[in-house]
């Protein structure tokens, strides 16, 4: 809402200066955006001297004018008649937005260059001659080039950009605006005067039918014949520009300038165009059409609600007048409209038509539920003055008179809200100072009646803002609350995804957030299959891009992207984690499966390219450690990697394995990215990927530490290396061992594994380390051996093994 | 042979200079000083001198032999104390960098809502969560924001069909909280938001923080404790603190909270606008309807809500001037937190 700071102070009239009215709105919840000039062209407009008239075309009164300007000579191209040599006028340079919203440009005519433009008075938005150049030493002899326009003509003004919120429809006016300013400056409010009594005017030749008295609770037509329909004056057109409504003519400007000033809407229909003349407030049918003011065609569906004569639509109400009936030059009568109609249905018509206005806007927030005869009679003094004519009458349809609420404030449980001791008075004196009239008062309890322009007063907590916002937030204590200091915790698996980015971090991985969305096309380079639960993801209705147009099923697009992209950096070595939500569509109207997952991947070099590391690229194996450590870390015991059975697509055949609990919950999977899934990502370097169900991963691993005592007596250590297949896994060996094994056998792990000469091919050597050890004493070599010779003989038996010597 | 000892001396002494560890300064101790050493050669052979230079090379060679044995004393403690001179130990060169392993950040968005969470989490706060796709009733409905209200156009909403939506603010979390949870309720909720807008300042997904603490007699000058607090924790405690009255559906009365501006210290300058404040933080007292869609009494009750971007916080603790850079994770971005 853009408020004149002269006009505000018309209204209001404050002494403060402009910054502090700006400051303490701000601090009364009407926040100042921004303070501007008012009349930004008049500040590029300047003072400047015509030194040299030359013709360029006798025929049509165009010369080039050498022009003396503040900031040296330029050339103009003028069509004035009336240019002298030694003339004082206003010169505009290029780049200077004008009024009626052009721009001023350096332009070629006649074959010369012309750069800005030379003004009559009705160009600068000031009253008088329109066709004659502005002789301005005539009317201010003392201006001197350079001076500009603002200062000359003293138009040096303000507007106030202030952000209105929805909850105060009563403050997008002029007076609503002054009404604050009043009571935050204690200086008196002076609303326009009215002219008129309504009683002693007659009833106009024109009937008003309201079918629907719901969505329109008032309807006020004034009939005013003779009209003419010219230019505004200056002064009017002056501060629609400056609230940044376009002057059009006056009779328009007139409803636009009540409009601004009283908040009320206003409609002016060609009364020569309504048939009847008659009109009828009703919903529409099913395809009724109309063509509104701005040239579009509507086909409405049923239920908008309509302003129509006997015979068709003439205007969508609260939103936009139809084009047939609206006010041109050949206007002479008109009827004016000034109506209430329900905000939601205004809102759902806007929107609905994309058509949002001045008028719509403060509809479906909600004008003055009692301001319609006013503002329509504000509006016939000004036809009246400015536009001639005769006033014919006026007719207020009003089947649903307002009824003022009631309501009311209990001082104490004000007081407890706000951590104030306000006395009762003070409370009832700030509500006073925004018109607010208190009926009944005492120490508990202050019963007031909501004014017809506050629609957001609807019980008490409405009033204990208003207390609030006026006494001050900055007068209200700032204190700490007193409480019980336990209270019952929410739950939530915040600390557990936090154990797992610390322990990611400091096994040198960084994190990455992305964005939830993702695009179809990425979701099919995994290639899942259509039975895959990871194909069906929600869909938005209205994404922003096609590439953003459904939201992830799993983490690994977003990371395979993200790799992409700093791949292209030349970020080479990356390792990467995201922790996130990942959403499986369950069908209209419910909510998705919604889950957190976790996902880590590797590229490019296994330590930091430095002399004193051996440059070589990270594996499989760096990746399964990373996950081998991060069980230990979170006390994930007895979880294993399964070569998959149903293998994830987008990983290398061979490479993908399950990753599976103890209870045999699928935690998640662990693989190298297939080539044809590189490819449709962009990615030219072998990427290593970790998949987990974070939620899985945090219920099997909530086991309590418990601590083993330390071992009290040695160990035996004895190595063993065989060959065998090159089929043979690792895992079916350690496995067999597993079953096998002795309570004397503590632990068993590969530590070396080879293939090459001396060993055959299609072979590979497994080295193994067996240590041996009992809780109660030292183990004899005889002891351990007596355990270890046969669990040897009937492996090498078991896996086609042999001895290596 | 007082000069013949004065070379031994010399000698000596350029040895246990060059000497480079404690095993050859041991050699050297031998070599000269020993039994079979060269000074003691000497000393033994003094019988064949004149009887008057007798004692004056004897007092000689004993004090060399002082001399080099302080020395040795002094090379060997120099060679213990190590590190005072850069080639002690011959091509160990310390300057050589540091054999590092990849080093792991989290990232920005992280760091700053730990923090926030954190702030709180010691006032007795605890974290809570809820869905990020979410039910038109959480994210509206229940929060006093009817269908058709103007209150609406105030986010650009994702939607999914007509009940269903990406949640456009942490604030459903309340409800579903406030349903679950009888007063005294002190819960803090992070999270991704959602709003179909992109420019410089905008992301289409974000990061807020929403606080809601519910008991009996809560009141707007509590909430102006704890916010005024917070802003101090998280960016200065000498931070303006600024609560201006403001409008969301579900808080009555509302406040914006601006923090006197980071950069200019209240000033004015491009990242304030010239107003010398930054908006960091929306917040009001729990409005009563809200209480009455999840049955809690309104005469009994009373609370206060808040929320904050993460992001805009981050912007101004770090620096940074363009939203997007957060999900762009650019590995060169994330290595600075």
């Amino acid at each position: 809402m853009l408020v004149l700071a002269s006009w505000l102070r018309e209204i209001a009239p404050f002494e403060a200066d402009y910054m502090e009215v700006a400051e303490r709105l701000t601090l009364a919840g009407l926040e100042v955006e921004a303070v501007e000039p008012a009349f930004p062209w008049m500040e590029k407009a300047q003072v400047a001297r015509i030194s040299r008239v030359e013709p360029v075309r006798e025929d049509k009164d165009v010369t080039l004018c050498t022009v003396e300007t503040g900031n040296g000579e330029v050339k103009v191209i003028c069509g004035a008649p009336d240019v002298y040599e030694g003339m004082l006028t206003i010169y505009v340079p290029p780049g200077t937005e004008m009024p009626d919203g052009k721009e001023i440009k350096e332009s070629q005519v006649y074959g010369h260059v012309s750069k800005g433009m030379l003004c009559s008075r009705m160009e600068v938005m000031l009253e008088g001659d329109e066709g004659h150049l502005f002789d301005i030493s005539k009317e201010f002899p003392s201006a001197k080039v350079g001076q500009s326009l603002s200062f000359v003509a003293g138009m040096e003004d303000l507007v106030f950009e202030i952000g209105i919120t929805p909850n105060r429809p009563d403050c997008l006016s002029i007076t609503g605006v002054a009404r604050e300013v009043s009571a935050l400056f204690k200086c008196p409010l002076k609303p326009p005067q009215v002219g008129f009594d309504v009683s002693q005017v007659s009833q106009p030749d024109i009937s008003i039918e309201i079918r629907d008295t719901e969505l329109c609770r008032r309807y006020v037509g004034a009939v005013i014949d003779g009209v003419r329909v010219e230019r505004s004056p200056g002064w009017m057109a002056r501060r629609l520009a400056a609230c940044g409504v376009r002057p059009i003519n006056n009779i328009v400007d007139i409803t636009n300038y009540v409009l601004m000033e009283m908040g009320q809407p206003l409609h002016a229909f060609d009364l020569h165009t309504l048939e009847g003349p008659k009109i009828i407030v009703r919903l529409s049918e099913e395809g009724e059409c109309i063509v509104t003011l701005d040239g579009k065609e509507h086909k409405l569906p049923k239920d908008v609600l309509l302003i129509c004569d006997q015979k068709r639509p003439v205007a969508v109400a609260g939103v936009m007048g139809g084009l047939d009936t609206e006010v041109t030059e050949k206007t002479s009568s008109i009827l004016l409209e000034s109506a209430w109609f329900a905000p939601w249905s205004i809102r759902r018509t806007a929107k609905m038509l994309k058509l949002p206005s001045e008028a719509s806007y403060r509809f479906e927030r909600g004008v003055d539920r009692d301001g319609q005869l006013l503002a329509a009679k504000r509006a016939v003094d000004l036809f009246l003055d400015l536009a001639g004519g005769i006033f014919k009458g006026i007719r207020d349809e009003n089947p649903r008179p307002y009824k003022p609420e009631r309501i009311t404030l209990r001082p104490s449980r004000t007081n407890i809200l706000l951590g104030t001791s306000l006395q009762a008075d003070s409370m009832a004196e700030i509500l006073e100072s925004i018109e607010i009239e208190v009926e009944n008062r005492s120490t508990d309890s202050i019963e007031v009646i909501v004014p017809s322009f506050r629609p957001d007063l609807k019980e008490e907590i409405d009033l204990v803002e208003e207390v609030a916002r006026l006494h001050g937030f900055a007068s209200i204590p700032t204190t700490s609350p007193v409480g019980d200091l336990i209270v019952k915790s929410a739950e939530s698996d915040k600390a557990f995804t936090d154990m797992i980015r610390h322990f990611l971090t400091g096994q040198g991985c960084s994190e990455i957030i992305s964005y939830s969305f993702i695009s179809p096309q990425e979701l099919q380079a995994l290639g899942l299959s259509a039975e895959d639960p990871r194909t069906m993801a929600v869909k938005l209705k209205n994404p922003l891009a096609e590439d953003q147009s459904i939201m992830r099923t799993n983490l690994v697009c977003s990371m395979l992207s993200t790799i992409s992209r700093n791949l292209k950096k030349r970020n080479m070595d990356l390792r990467l984690y995201e922790t996130g939500a990942i959403f499986i569509d369950r069908g209209h109207g419910i909510l998705p499966d919604e889950h957190q997952r976790l996902c880590c991947a590797i590229t490019g070099r296994r330590f930091p390219l430095n002399w004193a590391w051996p440059e070589e690229d990270v594996d499989f194996f760096d990746m399964k450690g990373l996950a081998e450590n991060l069980f230990c870390h979170i006390g994930l015991e007895g979880a294993c990697f399964k070569v998959s059975s149903k293998p994830e697509p987008f990983y290398i055949p061979g490479t993908g394995v399950d990753i599976v609990s103890k209870q045999g919950i699928q935690l998640g999977t662990l693989g190298q990215i297939a080539p044809e899934v590189l490819t449709s990502f962009d990615i030219l370097s072998e990427v290593f990927l970790l998949d987990f169900s974070l939620n899985e991963l945090k219920d099997e691993a909530s086991q309590e530490t418990r601590f083993k005592p330390l071992a009290r007596f040695p160990a035996v250590d004895l190595d063993l290396s065989i060959i065998v297949d090159d089929s043979v896994r690792a895992q079916d060996i350690l496995g067999f061992i597993e079953d096998a094994k002795s309570d004397l056998l503590e632990n068993i792990f590969i530590f070396d594994v080879y293939r090459g000469r001396p060993v055959p091919k299609g072979k590979k050597s497994l080295a193994f380390r067996f240590i041996y050890r009992a809780g109660d004493h030292t183990l004899a070599e005889s002891e351990v051996l007596a355990v270890h010779n046969p669990l040897v003989d009937r492996l090498l038996e078991k896996f086609n093994a042999e001895m290596r010597s | 042979m007082e000069n013949q000892l004065r070379d031994i001396e010399k000698e000596a002494m350029e040895a246990i200079e060059k000497a480079s560890d404690p095993k050859s300064l041991e050699g050297l101790k031998i070599k000269f000083l020993g039994r079979k050493g060269r000074l003691t050669s000497i000393l033994k052979s003094l019988g064949g001198l004149p009887k008057e230079q007798r004692p004056i090379v004897g007092k000689l060679s004993n004090e060399i032999k002082a001399r080099i044995e302080k020395a040795i004393g002094e090379r060997m403690e120099a060679l213990k104390g190590l590190a005072s001179g850069p080639e002690l130990i011959k091509g160990f060169d310390p300057s050589l960098p540091g054999r590092r392993l990849h080093l792991g950040h989290l990232h920005p968005i992280t760091k700053i809502l730990n923090e926030v969470c954190h702030v709180f989490e010691k006032m007795g706060f605890s974290v809570a969560q809820g869905p990020e796709i979410e039910l038109d009733f959480y994210n509206f409905e229940a929060l006093n924001i009817p269908p058709d209200h103007p209150a609406r156009d105030m986010q650009d909403t994702f939607y999914v069909d007509d009940k269903v939506l990406l949640r456009t603010h942490t604030s459903p979390i309340q409800i579903r909280t406030m349903e679950k949870m009888a007063p005294p309720i002190r819960i803090i909720a992070p999270g991704k938001v959602y709003r179909c807008d992109s420019d410089v300042t905008h992301t289409p997904m974000f990061h807020q923080v929403e606080g809601l603490m519910v008991d009996k007699e809560v009141s707007f000058s509590h909430l102006k404790g704890i916010l005024t607090h917070f802003a101090q924790e998280i960016f200065d405690r000498d931070t303006a603190v600024r609560f201006r009255p403001s409008f969301f559906p579900f808080t009555e009365p509302s406040a914006e909270i601006d923090i006197q501006c980071v950069m200019c210290r209240g000033k004015g300058c491009r990242v304030c606008s010239q107003t010398g404040w930054i908006e960091v933080l929306g917040a009001g007292l729990v409005h009563p309807a809200v209480f009455r869609y999840v049955d809690i009494d309104p005469q009994q009750y009373s609370g206060f809500a808040f929320g904050l971007g993460i992001e805009r916080i981050a912007m101004l603790r770090y620096g940074i001037d363009d939203i997007r850079l957060f999900y762009d994770n650019d590995l060169r971005f994330l290595k600075q937190f």
